[in-house]
């Protein structure tokens, strides 16, 4: 079933980059350390699925390959300090934002020095001192905290925003709207990312959503709302970049819904029996962000294939050193357990 | 690498199944889909078919013994394998690396050696029973049989303490040296309170001089029966009717369904809880001998509890069937069974001898023919029961004389509560009964 | 000392740590110019300005969700719910964001915020306006659980509680509002977690809290000139308990009554046995622990239901009568 619509896209698809990235005020640098994270990112991932395979999880994980241009190109655009509130398919939005991947395996593993010194997995990673305030099990859950950080930056008057990124399932929970309203009347500075990525468990957006695309429920709440292709990296920095300001100037909340893809099912008991082989392949082949971000770069000279091979090469070194540390780290000290459920 | 011979979860919450047979030996080719082993669960009896082709080896889990399901339970080796290839994890045993000729050879000699299953032999070992202590259920000693020799143990080793007392009753008599079976409750139901526990314990009465053969010290449930029944003689009118009833349409009831519960594997009924049951639909018509008199009113009672008095080594006990009214012949009896042994084994708790509202005396097994019994206060009848004779009777107008199982009922009432119609109608709908028990029991 | 109602001691324990932290604030319907549906905030708008008084569209959901977040990064709110029922509709951001953040993120996280609400029946309110429904919420390690009973306790308490650095739910009887009581005027605190006991004796003890204190209170000043010596623990903090005092008097008096208006099943009473239950008071105890509750029942609207539906002082008295006579 395909539910996406092209043609719908607010964005203008992305075919030289260097002259998008001139516009968007981005160095060829930048260009590049954006296409290295995606491939981290994407990485990042397919490790995780390995040790999973491996028996090494003890848990289960939600991954997020196929998503990448989005977290990338929303993490790209937003400042250093701004607050992040994200779903439990959040690897890679922590990554985006710079987040040490030797403590996020150690937490997706389960050891004393992950993130959360083991308390929360795969599903609650957090920083809380870098502002990351930490990736939500509950669908919509992050929606209306970030309400409330809103209104500490409000009444604190700084210049920050909050990014919230859910999915196209968390939109249809009640928290949606409660949220949106609340963020509107107060013109907080909340930045409302929906990364469609077209399933909420197995169930189809379009089968369970009354009319898309999400983004014109904005309109209800009298607040921007775009609908842009989620694949194209630079087109999520672009209106992320956009939402963002506009929330920093005061000006109130914006959504943005970047359509995207997952391709591992959506958590490791799913056997993909509701979308078909060839619907995968599609995307993964035609659409997949980080081959067609780096046919652009090719195509611009700001890579070669060599380049190519060598950024992928130096990124599986640091994911596999990742997986190291996380082995040789500890477990936690389970005279612990009672840690922490108090201040 | 050998195919694991996964048993298979057959059904929600099921752990284990029983193997009952298998169809196939070791070192035997099996077809993929081919019946291998019949097993049972305690809802079906079913075939487990052969996952994958090969040869079948490294059996684990024999007739008889239980296999936990989704774990392994044999192997199925391809031409060439051994069984030393197994990976060791997802399996409840250990698979011994033998060639299969040699494991069967094995498995016959043990057989031979002592009758026991490998399972059985283990738990006993676990459990410290002595296996040649226990008596097999079947033509084996099994796990089940192992296990219920170790119940059986740790009741005998520990006898619950059935006074009712508070906890702080208790604490103070232990720190007094108090036995708590001497001293009277001021509590409800008799229940000793912390201030009932005297200081020390009451110095016993000195021996009486006179030479005997052994004594019965009067104290703790000796003594209470004999207060108890003193009690009850002395202050309660007791009147006494007794019946005859003709018992063959209730043995061949008795003996019907005992065949019936034979074949299920059941256990079978006694005349005692046969009896019971017919007593308890008698009570729900005539609930004044289901009645408890208080001071100043007489309460007919919602709930049937039945008391059974059984004998035991040091005196009488009663333990009650709660709600005998709402329960089947079969639950009667197994509840019956095992309140007895219960009894039998001093571990019965307060809550199983507490709240009886009638009671049922059977000496018939001790061949009393008939006998008067004391009713057991608050109830207001007791029904003292004797054994079957078989005897001549006239058993028609025409004045036929046939032999037939007869059996003598005395029911003894409290007559401020019932009058002597009153127990009169209640036998007669006894007599009736247990000479048409099908009316009742379906 | 002054004598206030219980409605102006929290107003002004509120009022008293808004002007000394600026990081608290309140947040939830009506409860600007309007003053809260039960007058609670009356007057703070003009002090502090609708930022810090900041009227919410009804959405509990909403309020207390933006609670946890704005606690998550250094605010202090205070969050109303206008009737305890309506936090039915807040568990989420309650029980799964709020009570376990520190938790799931290591220790990292602190989530300093008060969940006020008004509970309890005897107003005519009926079936969704009058639950106790605090038993839930003590089921949820990560929260605490506090209910005052006096005037005096409110206003400590609930400077206690802002300044504490965990959530908490503030959970105040209706019918205690108009309370009076003497309360000193500036700043004293109560700390959470401690019980008090409102009533010494030595025949009975009665576990109880917010509005069942008055009542047990009654009763038992009423049996003293009978010679019959109830002691009344008032927990105050319903989580984290204070099992010390609870177990201490039992071992004292042997006798242990539980009183809550919640419903008994599941009630928090039962909480309390178990936790004499396994301590060294159950070698002290001379009867069985007893319970009395609401009955199992949504609160009904006419008078006199409602007022079967919940323990009266009758009640309390008269099954205190028979423990201390042991007729159980």
């Amino acid at each position: 079933m395909t539910t996406w619509k092209k043609e719908e896209f607010d964005n203008l698809e992305t075919t030289n980059v260097l002259k998008k990235s001139e516009e968007l005020g981005l160095s060829h640098e930048q260009l590049v350390e954006m296409y290295r994270t995606m491939v981290k990112v994407r990485l990042f991932e397919e490790m995780a699925d390995k040790q999973y395979a491996l028996g090494k999880v003890h848990g289960t994980m939600h991954l997020s390959a196929g998503q990448e241009a989005v977290a990338v190109g929303a993490g790209f655009a937003v400042n250093k300090g701004d607050y992040l509130l994200n779903h439990h398919r959040g690897h890679g939005h922590f990554i985006a934002s710079g987040a040490d991947v030797n403590k996020m395996m150690a937490e997706f593993l389960g050891k004393d020095t992950g993130y959360c010194r083991g308390r929360g997995g795969s599903m609650h990673i957090a920083d809380v001192t870098a502002n990351n305030l930490g990736a939500n099990g509950i669908v919509g859950g992050g929606l209306q905290l970030a309400v409330g950080v809103g209104l500490a930056i409000q009444m604190k008057k700084t210049d920050q925003i909050v990014l919230t990124i859910f999915g196209d399932g968390a939109s249809n929970e009640g928290i949606f709207h409660e949220s949106l309203n609340m963020a509107a009347i107060w013109d907080l500075p909340i930045l409302y990312l929906c990364e469609n990525n077209q399933y909420g468990m197995s169930a189809n957006v379009t089968r369970v959503s009354a009319k898309t695309p999400f983004k014109g429920r904005a309109a209800g709440y009298g607040i921007p709302g775009y609908y842009i292709d989620g694949n194209d990296v630079l087109a999520v920095y672009e209106f992320v970049h956009k939402a963002a300001q506009n929330a920093r100037e005061g000006k109130g909340p914006v959504l943005v819904e970047a359509q995207t893809y997952r391709y591992f099912g959506h958590s490791k008991s799913d056997r993909n029996l509701y979308r078909s082989k060839e619907e995968i392949e599609y995307w993964k082949t035609v659409e997949d962000p980080i081959v067609r971000f780096g046919k652009l770069l090719l195509e611009a000279g700001l890579l070669t294939e060599q380049k190519i091979e060598e950024i992928h090469a130096e990124m599986n070194n640091e994911i596999e050193e990742s997986v190291k540390f996380a082995e040789n780290s500890p477990e936690p000290d389970v005279n612990d357990v009672m840690e922490w459920v108090y201040a | 690498m050998p195919t694991p011979f996964i048993m298979p979860k057959m059904d929600m919450d099921q752990e284990y199944v029983t193997i009952t047979n298998w169809l196939k030996k070791e070192g035997e080719w099996i077809n993929k889909g081919e019946p291998v082993i019949e097993v049972e669960t305690d809802k079906i009896a079913s075939e487990i078919e052969a996952p994958e082709s090969g040869i079948l080896a490294g059996i684990l889990y024999h007739a008889n013994e239980e296999a936990p399901v989704t774990k392994v339970v044999a192997y199925i080796l391809k031409e060439g394998e051994t069984l030393e290839s197994a990976p060791s994890s997802d399996q409840g045993k250990t698979p011994v690396a033998q060639t299969p000729s040699q494991d069967l050879n094995q498995a016959e000699t043990s057989k031979q050696d002592v009758s026991a299953t490998p399972l059985a032999k283990k738990v006993s070992a676990d459990l410290g029973v002595p296996l040649d202590q226990v008596t097999p259920s079947g033509s084996k000693v099994t796990r089940r049989d192992v296990e219920a020799f170790a119940d059986n143990m740790k009741e005998v080793v520990t006898p619950r303490v059935c006074v009712p007392a508070t906890p702080a009753a208790r604490s103070l008599a232990a720190q007094r040296g108090v036995s708590l079976e001497d001293v009277v409750g001021s509590g409800p139901r008799g229940r000793v309170q912390a201030k009932d526990v005297p200081m020390k314990a009451a110095v016993s009465e000195p021996v009486a001089p006179e030479p005997v053969a052994a004594t019965i010290p009067l104290v703790g449930k000796r003594k209470r029966i004999a207060e108890r029944l003193t009690a009850s003689y002395q202050s309660t009118p007791h009147i006494y009717l007794t019946v005859e009833v003709d018992m063959s349409a209730a043995e061949s009831a008795r003996k019907r369904i005992n065949q019936m519960a034979d074949k299920k594997g059941q256990p079978t009924v006694s005349m005692t809880a046969f009896l019971a049951k017919i007593v308890a639909w008698a009570l729900t018509r005539h609930p004044k001998l289901n009645a408890s008199l208080q001071t100043d009113r007489i309460e007919l009672l919602e709930a049937i509890n039945i008391g059974i008095a059984t004998a035991i080594d040091d005196g009488l006990i009663v333990p009650v069937i709660h709600g005998i009214d709402k329960l089947g012949l079969r639950e009667i009896s197994e509840c019956l069974g095992y309140l007895t042994r219960q009894a039998r084994n001093g571990a019965l708790t307060a809550a199983e001898v507490a709240e009886g509202t009638f009671t049922i005396s059977n000496l018939g097994m001790y061949g009393i023919s008939s006998f008067t019994a004391i009713i057991n206060p608050p109830q207001s009848a007791i029904l003292a029961v004797g054994g079957l004779v078989r005897k001549p009777v006239v058993i028609d107008e025409n004045d036929t004389i046939a032999v037939r199982p007869m059996m003598n009922m005395t029911l003894g009432a409290d007559h401020r509560v019932v009058d002597g119609a009153d127990a009169a109608a209640f036998l007669a709908d006894l007599v009736k009964a247990l000479e048409a028990p099908e009316f009742i029991l379906y | 000392m002054p004598e206030i109602t219980y409605r102006e001691a929290v107003r002004d324990a509120m009022v008293e740590e808004m002007r000394r932290d600026e990081t608290v604030f309140l947040l939830g319907e009506d409860i600007g110019t309007y003053g809260g549906a039960f007058g609670v905030s009356a007057g703070m708008l003009a002090e502090f300005g609708p930022e810090r008084v900041r009227e919410t569209p009804i959405s509990e959901l909403g309020i207390v969700g933006a609670a946890a977040g704005a606690a998550m990064v250094g605010m202090k709110p205070i969050a109303e719910i206008m009737f305890m029922d309506f936090i039915l509709l807040a568990l989420e951001p309650l029980m799964n964001q709020a009570a376990k953040a520190r938790y799931m993120f290591g220790g990292k996280a602190t989530v300093p915020m008060v969940v006020r609400m008004p509970g309890g029946s005897g107003t005519g309110a009926a079936a969704q306006h009058s639950q106790s429904l605090e038993s839930i919420l003590m089921h949820i390690p990560g929260i605490k659980v506090v209910a005052p009973s006096t005037p005096y306790d409110a206003k400590g308490l609930l400077i206690s509680a802002i300044r504490d650095r965990n959530p908490v739910c503030f959970v105040e009887h209706k019918l205690l509002y108009k309370v009076k009581g003497e309360v000193p005027t500036g700043e004293y605190t109560i700390p959470l977690g401690v019980a008090d006991i409102k009533h010494a004796g030595t025949d009975i003890t009665v576990v109880t809290s917010g509005i069942m204190v008055q009542k047990s209170l009654a009763v038992a000043q009423k049996l003293s000139q009978e010679g019959i010596s109830v002691e009344v623990v008032d927990l105050r903090t319903l989580r984290p308990l204070d099992t010390k005092t609870i177990i201490a008097s039992v071992k004292k008096t042997g006798k242990l009554l539980v009183v809550h208006e919640a419903v008994k099943t599941g009630g928090w009473a039962g909480e309390i046995m178990a936790v004499v239950s396994e301590s060294e008071a159950f070698d002290h105890l001379d009867a069985p622990m007893r319970r009395l509750a609401g009955k199992d029942v949504p609160i009904p609207y006419n008078r006199f239901l409602e007022a079967a539906a919940v323990p009266q002082e009758n009640d309390i008295e008269a099954e205190i009568r028979a423990m201390v006579a042991n007729k159980y």
